[in-house]
């Protein structure tokens, strides 16, 4: 990380008190560190200051006499002599209430943000606490609904512009603003158009009334009955900080929390509102056993008895482990010690062959944590689409280009959300990845100007799978080259939400506890210290634990929160692997495509109903909180997998998942020093980044010449991810399931008219996995050749993930 | 040793207060035959009440369950259905349940309400025999729409259930900054079956001094 310079400070009186503060800062925010709060409305720290609402009102010194200023955009310079309680102050901020009250209708009690009002706060603590006001107050239509997930109530708008702004300035979504004057001043959406912004919650958080308010909470609960705990978001890697806030043992509202380090307190709505799945109806309550054919319910003994029996019966290196990727990093390293040493298999994926290698996930060189795009001079973005793919990633680098002035190169087969505010983009077929690199190194033609631009450090460079189908090496091959650059540093992508931390316990083929290669014999003894012998060798990756199963190499499967079935770039294979598998149990929150066929589900404890902690793309360990209990019989995981090994006649030594932890940093050579109390209370209250590998790393570079040339009906598939997709946890959050729109196939128009087909029209695409029909769409940010398909969709899945699709119209009768 | 000797002059000193109080009026009523007249402002069970027009007041708005004491309260709020509301606004009490064991009757939540849509009657007889019965949901609490309150348990000697229709409708009437030209200003809106209560003393229904 890039050492911050010693900022300079100056000397202000703030209500008679000398205090030093940085040079430039804000008065407001240097009044607050002082330890003096002085009221707002509009200012809200990491939005840009405008000086609307007029509360900030202080009196400060100048060469012509006092005068009121707002402090919210007033720099500290030496000398400032600030008042900002006596009684010309308190005077102007009763006149600022009195004004925004008269039009302001009495709903506190029925508005979601009484209680918590900041417009009520102030009224009582600097209010003039009479009304003068007894004519009519202004009205409009109550609440209108300006996209499926916000609610405007305009009575209620104090025009502080925090939503205009953070959709302006942070979100780019610019899809909300002012309309008319005077009075009749009010925000509104354009025509025809909702306010449908994957961002759209931040507005209602950081709205200092109740004019914006989101379906999923509206009326569910009052300030004063949420008790409220902080965690971090287990929805993508970024691990976003969240205050998760309950009632009754239900997770109500979850609302971002303000790290420097992380989301900045922003998240995405998908972050925000998949809590409705934590309680939907179809939470797994009670463990299922397979009779007749049919999962029927079972007790705990009963059904861990049959799990101990049926995973003795087969030789340890016939079972093997997929998942993890969603749990805690006590729940991995659980799952991960259950695999190797008491069922005594290498054989474990916390991925599924759908992202980037475990080793270069785990142990990339030149590290990048999220903060360095603050100071990166340079970045280039060659990964997925990350507004769909990471939201809160997508917010800061868009920061770092459009408030910090970085140069931005953003390399994907299509236009990106970051497409509009980078310096240059570049499209490119699925496939031809590796002639692009080699033509941005040797700033060949178009590629010019970027190239002299990633001379320029420090050279931030975010790779990834820009799709389900490409090469997962090119992105080794990006990384090899982005080292290259000055002060290079590297942040490789994947999106579960504890990928990096499974992958860190040793959830891989490939990965012993600690970023420790299975190949490093060293590291393989000091775990054999500790666990006992170990399965020997190099184990099986997902699509060769799929193969094996269906083989009958392999007999049984233990899935952790995964699902093959429904994700795995092959479908076919999966779904055969798992009906031919002999056994298999899934431990998980809900059913799934997978679990669905499992012979034993165990029900499992999700969000917030564990405690524990995570591992974000850049490496931060963060704690996971706990707040509501598991729903009906649902345990840990940690907990099933102990006691499935004491049947089995082994033992875990996991009593609690704190203890796990000091397990962990006592194996794990990366975690070490880490412990809850540190995350909890110490100075990693913002998470720890592990210290990054050293030495050399072995990179898979991806062999320039496989472009693919494009041959009739031919066509290479980008198959992209979106925001909301037919994932599970947005299956069962009602509030955005119904915000998923179908996958549709996406063409060059001019590819449209070598097909013959127009938007609307069927195509079938067949590829090496699947056949599937979709409609087709025109995308002109497209290269010719390139069919762009929206990835997990119910009718896109049975498609998987080949390079290669061949595409036909499908002509219906009437055509 | 006869019997003055044991008692003494002090027996007698001591009897005095028995023999005095032979003579006066009797202070023990015959309840449940003979009930006494309570106070207007009484605290007994509580309801909640309509307006005239039959829409419920309660707004959920919880503010009787936050103020509460006791911590007896449970309300819930939900969206108003717009082509049949419950209540006038956006929002009604959807769930609405008071413990009455728990209850010491302070009358907070009377204060606390905006909308007068809980009060206090005089009905005090809520004997249960079973602690789920002592937990009053909105079906006993709400009131009928013509103003007809609802009990768990019949009418019946111990039980007048016209004790329910007598709530005294008292909430804050002070201004909140305390001005003493809003004292005494009552907003009573009127109440399904009791209509616009009459001023108490010290206020007047038209909202102007005394
Ligand atoms: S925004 Fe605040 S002041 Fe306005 S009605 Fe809601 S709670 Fe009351
Ligand atoms: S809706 Fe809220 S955030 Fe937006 S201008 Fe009005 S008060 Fe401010
Ligand atoms: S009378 Fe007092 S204790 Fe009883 S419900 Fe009301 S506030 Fe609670
Ligand atoms: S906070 Fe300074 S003007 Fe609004």
């Amino acid at each position: 990380m890039a050492d911050t310079p010693q900022p300079e400070l100056v000397t202000i009186t703030l209500n008679g008190v000398d205090t030093e503060v940085r040079k430039g800062q804000l008065l407001i925010d240097a009044a607050e560190q002082a330890g003096t709060y002085i009221p707002r409305f509009c200012y809200q720290n990491r939005l840009k200051p405008v000086g609307l609402c007029r509360m900030c009102l202080v009196e400060v010194e100048g060469p012509r006499g006092t005068a009121l200023v707002p402090s919210c955009t007033q720099p500290c310079t030496e000398g400032l002599v600030v008042d900002s309680e006596n009684a010309v102050v308190h005077k102007a901020q009763e006149g600022v209430l009195e004004f925004l009250l008269l039009n302001h209708p009495l709903d506190c009690p029925v508005c979601d943000k009484g209680g918590e009002c900041p417009l009520q706060d102030h009224t009582v603590a600097y209010g003039p606490g009479e009304s003068r006001f007894v004519e009519e107050k202004r009205h409009y239509e109550k609440p209108i609904e300006i996209s499926d997930l916000v609610l405007l109530d305009r009575e209620r708008c104090i025009l502080c512009a925090r939503c205009t702004r953070f959709c302006d300035e942070i979100s780019g979504d610019s899809l909300i603003e002012f309309v008319d004057r005077g009075n009749g001043t009010q925000i509104l959406t354009f025509f025809d158009e909702p306010f449908a912004s994957y961002f759209s919650g931040n507005t209602v958080q950081i709205c200092p009334v109740g004019a914006l308010t989101a379906k999923p909470y509206r009326f569910r609960a009052r300030p004063w009955d949420l008790e409220a705990i902080e965690s971090i978001s287990m929805v993508d890697s970024v691990g976003s900080k969240v205050s998760v806030q309950t009632s009754q043992n239900q997770v109500l509202r979850i609302n971002g929390v303000d790290s420097d380090t992380t989301n900045h307190g922003w998240l995405s709505d998908k972050d925000r509102f998949t809590l409705q799945a934590i309680h939907s109806e179809d939470r797994l309550r009670v463990p299922l056993v397979r009779k007749d054919g049919e999962l029927v319910e079972a007790s705990w003994g009963e059904a861990l008895e049959l799990v101990a029996e049926r995973l003795g019966s087969v030789r340890g290196d016939e079972v093997a482990g997929l998942g993890a990727a969603r749990s805690t990093n006590e729940e991995a390293y659980t799952f991960a010690k259950f695999l190797r040493s008491v069922v005594v298999t290498p054989h474990m994926d916390a991925q599924l062959d759908d992202a980037l290698s475990d080793e270069f996930l785990a142990a990339t060189l030149n590290r990048a944590e999220i903060n360095d795009l603050e100071t990166a001079g340079t970045i280039l973005v060659w990964a997925g689409d990350l507004k769909e793919e990471l939201p809160v990633l997508y917010l800061r680098v868009r920061r770092a280009a459009t408030i910090l002035g970085a140069t931005l190169i953003v390399i994907h087969p299509r236009r990106t959300g970051l497409s509009d505010v980078a310096d240059h983009v570049f499209t490119y077929r699925p496939g031809e990845g590796a002639d692009t690199l080699r033509r941005l190194k040797a700033g060949d033609g178009p590629f010019a100007e970027a190239r002299q631009a990633l001379d320029s450090g420090p050279v931030m460079t975010i790779v990834g799978r820009t799709g389900g189908a490409e090469d997962p090496r090119l992105a080794e091959s990006v990384a090899a080259f982005a080292r290259t650059l000055p002060d290079a540093a590297i942040m490789p992508l994947a999106r579960r939400a504890n990928v990096y931390g499974a992958l860190d316990m040793g959830v891989s083929a490939d990965l012993l506890p600690g970023r420790v290669s299975v190949r490093d014999t060293e590291g393989r003894t000091a775990l054999e210290d500790a666990w006992g012998p170990l399965p020997e060798g190099r184990g099986k990756h997902a699509t060769e634990i799929l193969q094996g199963l269906k083989s009958g190499d392999l007999k049984a499967l233990i899935t952790l929160g995964a699902d093959p079935v429904g994700n795995h770039p092959q479908p076919a294979l999966a779904g055969e692997a798992v009906e031919s598998a002999e056994f298999v149990v899934s431990l998980d929150t809900l059913l799934n495509a997978t679990s669905a066929r499992a012979d034993v589900v165990l029900p499992v404890a999700g969000f917030g109903e564990s405690e524990g902690t995570a591992t974000n793309l850049e490496g931060r360990v963060q704690k996971l909180n706990r707040i509501i209990p598991p729903p009906g019989q649902a345990r840990t995981t940690w907990s099933v997998l102990d006691d499935l090994a004491r049947r089995m006649g082994a033992t875990l030594g996991a009593h609690d998942a704190e203890t796990i932890m000091k397990e962990i940093a006592s194996i794990a050579p990366a975690y070490a020093g880490i412990d809850w109390a540190l995350l909890d209370w110490g100075e990693g209250r913002d998470g720890v980044v592990l210290p990054g590998p050293d030495g050399t790393q072995p990179l898979q570079h991806m062999p320039v010449e496989t472009s693919v040339t494009a041959t009739t009906g031919r066509f290479t598939l980008h198959l992209g991810r979106v925001l909301y997709d037919n994932a599970d946890v947005v299956r069962n959050s009602p509030s955005l399931d119904v915000l998923v729109q179908p996958a549709s196939a996406a063409f060059h128009p001019r590819d449209l008219a070598v097909l013959a087909v127009q938007p609307g029209d069927s195509v079938r695409l067949a590829g090496d996995y699947g056949t599937v029909e979709l409609a087709v769409r025109a995308d002109e940010s497209l290269a010719e050749g390139t069919v762009y398909v929206q990835a997990n969709m119910d009718n896109s899945r049975a498609l998987g993930a080949s390079l290669i699709v061949q595409v036909d119209a499908v002509r219906g009768e009437g055509s | 040793m006869s019997f003055m000797d044991t008692i003494g002059l002090g027996g007698f000193k001591g009897f005095a207060v028995t023999f005095r109080q032979i003579f006066t009026k009797k202070v023990t009523r015959k309840y449940p035959d003979e009930k006494r007249q309570k106070p207007q402002r009484f605290h007994g069970r509580h309801v909640l009440n309509r307006y005239e027009d039959g829409m419920e007041k309660c707004i959920g708005c919880e503010l009787c369950a936050g103020v509460c004491p006791a911590r007896c309260i449970y309300v819930r709020g939900a969206d108003n259905p717009p082509e049949n509301p419950v209540s006038p606004g956006e929002r009604f009490g959807f769930v609405y349940e008071i413990n009455m064991l728990r209850c010491i009757f302070c009358g907070l939540c009377v204060e606390a309400c905006p909308t007068t849509a809980i009060t206090m009657t005089q009905l005090f007889e809520m004997s249960v025999t079973d602690r789920q019965d002592a937990i009053y949901t909105k079906n006993e609490l709400l009131v009928e729409p013509d103003g007809t309150p609802n009990h768990s348990q019949p009418a019946g000697p111990l039980i007048d259930l016209n004790e329910l229709k007598l709530s005294d409708g008292w909430m804050r009437a002070t201004s909140p900054a305390g001005r003493a030209a809003y004292e005494g200003i009552p907003h009573w809106p009127g109440s399904a079956g009791a209509g616009v209560r009459p001023p108490e003393r010290g206020q007047r229904s038209d909202g102007g001094e005394v």
